[in-house]
């Protein structure tokens, strides 16, 4: 597998304990830098696919590069946190800590780094994320919005150069996701964002994965493959109402 | 520990002497030693009646008691207020978080304070996912009656609370590998003795030991 991409996959399969097919032989390739898409119906295998990509499932087969890192070797896997994070649908499950301050410092903390680089580390994310000044506050009493974010902020306390957002503007209110998306031009590195939002998809991504049961059906430009009525409306979206009036390419 | 009441009212003084140098807003002390008491007193109110037995030390038609009875009541009350006022102080001088990171600085191990924290932590939530089930079951027109549909629904309820409880540990647990977590738990804060610190500790042991001995001997 070549070192140039920061996501390399090869006939991933993946699955669940009941006999449940996730991913059905998946091979693409994401470079450094690249902001990509991944659009489906609900259980396609978006999360799954995250879920792969940070370690946490094994897969049952195929071949998986992420920031130079094999996450099915278990040596590898363990320093997969510092190559990539993953932003939770539910903050609530990621936001596990009593103050803000400690879940953003829990990451750098688990990396060994002193105290000094770890205030620092949670300076500089809340200060990114937007969130400065809130470290005492608790998780439960925050807005959807403001979860966000600090889940982010946790996430990038830990630098790492490969972001997946699953659904990320889930649970935020008009507003909250504005600023979400501004968030996301203002963020580096190479980001893979999983959402039915397909406008804010639009928005940031260039490129776009579309899957389906498993399978990973069209791999392209966002524009190309969120324009294309018939494809959308088969793996069960729609096009965006910014694309439609566009003429689509013929099928 | 103490058998004796005099030793215990004058524990009960020490406590809320402590209480007042704490300075618990009073209200609030009330209010939560009101909810203890009532729960108390289905332990102690009972005593002077079901010691007095066939010899009623005093005895009013059918109303008998025994002095016995009646110092018992008035000792394991004594006893049970010092016990709620030591806690409310504990709880309401720290941040229950801060306690815990402070018990693990003390050595109490780490994995025992992780679960500590996460359980504060999720408590609300799980307390807000009960709120939501029961909002739906109202709205469905559900009242709560002695009957065997309400007991089926309370169990429906007790199970789904332990499911989902389950499955957001799970992902909960997911998103602690995802940022590197091994087992052990760490923590930045660090707390620094002073001697204050130790004359107070001292006091307090030496307080209790003596309150012990009392009881003992003389």
């Amino acid at each position: 597998m070549s070192a140039d991409f920061a996501i390399q996959v090869r006939d991933l399969t993946f699955s669940y304990s009941d006999g449940a097919t996730a991913l059905a032989g998946i091979t693409f390739a994401i470079a450094a830098g690249e902001s990509v898409g991944l659009v489906g119906p609900n259980g396609a295998g978006k999360t799954s696919l995250f879920l792969c990509l940070s370690g946490v499932l094994k897969p049952r087969a195929g071949l998986l590069q992420v920031g130079r890192l094999d996450p099915r070797d278990p040596a590898q896997r363990r320093l997969l946190p510092t190559q990539v994070g993953i932003v939770f649908q539910n903050s609530d499950d990621q936001l596990f800590n009593a103050t803000v301050f400690d879940d953003v410092a829990f990451g750098p903390l688990n990396l060994e780094l002193s105290p000094e680089e770890v205030r620092k580390r949670v300076a500089d994310s809340l200060e990114r994320v937007g969130m400065s000044g809130m470290e005492e506050r608790v998780p439960f009493h925050l807005s959807g919005g403001e979860k966000r974010r600090i889940a982010l902020a946790g996430i990038l306390a830990m630098q790492p150069s490969i972001l997946l957002l699953d659904e990320p503007s889930m649970y935020l209110d008009p507003r909250g996701r504005r600023e979400l998306i501004q968030l996301l031009y203002t963020l580096g590195g190479t980001r893979m964002i999983a959402s039915h939002d397909l406008e804010m998809i639009l928005q940031t991504c260039d490129r776009v994965l579309l899957l389906d049961r498993g399978r990973l059906i069209a791999d392209g430009p966002a524009r190309t493959i969120l324009a294309d009525a018939m494809l959308m409306e088969a793996h069960g979206l729609e096009v965006p109402y910014s694309l439609r009036g566009t003429s689509a390419p013929e099928r | 520990m103490l058998h004796r009441l005099r030793v215990a009212v004058a524990g009960l003084v020490a406590a809320l002497l402590l209480a007042l140098l704490a300075r618990l807003p009073l209200r609030w002390f009330l209010q939560r030693l009101g909810a203890a008491a009532l729960f108390f007193a289905l332990f102690a109110l009972p005593l002077p009646w079901l010691l007095a037995g066939d010899t009623p030390d005093w005895a009013f038609g059918p109303i008998r008691l025994s002095w016995r009875g009646v110092e018992a009541a008035l000792l394991i009350t004594a006893k049970a207020i010092s016990l709620v006022t030591l806690f409310l102080i504990v709880q309401a001088t720290a941040p229950l978080e801060t306690t815990f990171k402070a018990a693990h600085a003390l050595h109490i191990p780490g994995l025992l304070v992780q679960l500590s924290l996460l359980t504060y932590r999720y408590v609300f939530v799980l307390a807000d996912e009960l709120r939501r089930l029961r909002i739906a079951l109202r709205v469905r027109g559900y009242r709560n009656r002695a009957s065997r549909h309400s007991y089926r629904t309370a169990g429906h309820v007790a199970g789904t609370l332990l499911v989902r409880g389950y499955e957001r540990a799970e992902r909960v647990g997911q998103a602690m590998r995802c940022r590197g977590f091994d087992g052990q738990f760490r923590s930045l804060d660090k707390f620094t003795t002073h001697p204050i610190d130790i004359v107070a500790l001292l006091l307090l042991a030496a307080s209790a030991v003596a309150l012990v001995v009392w009881d003992r001997t003389f």
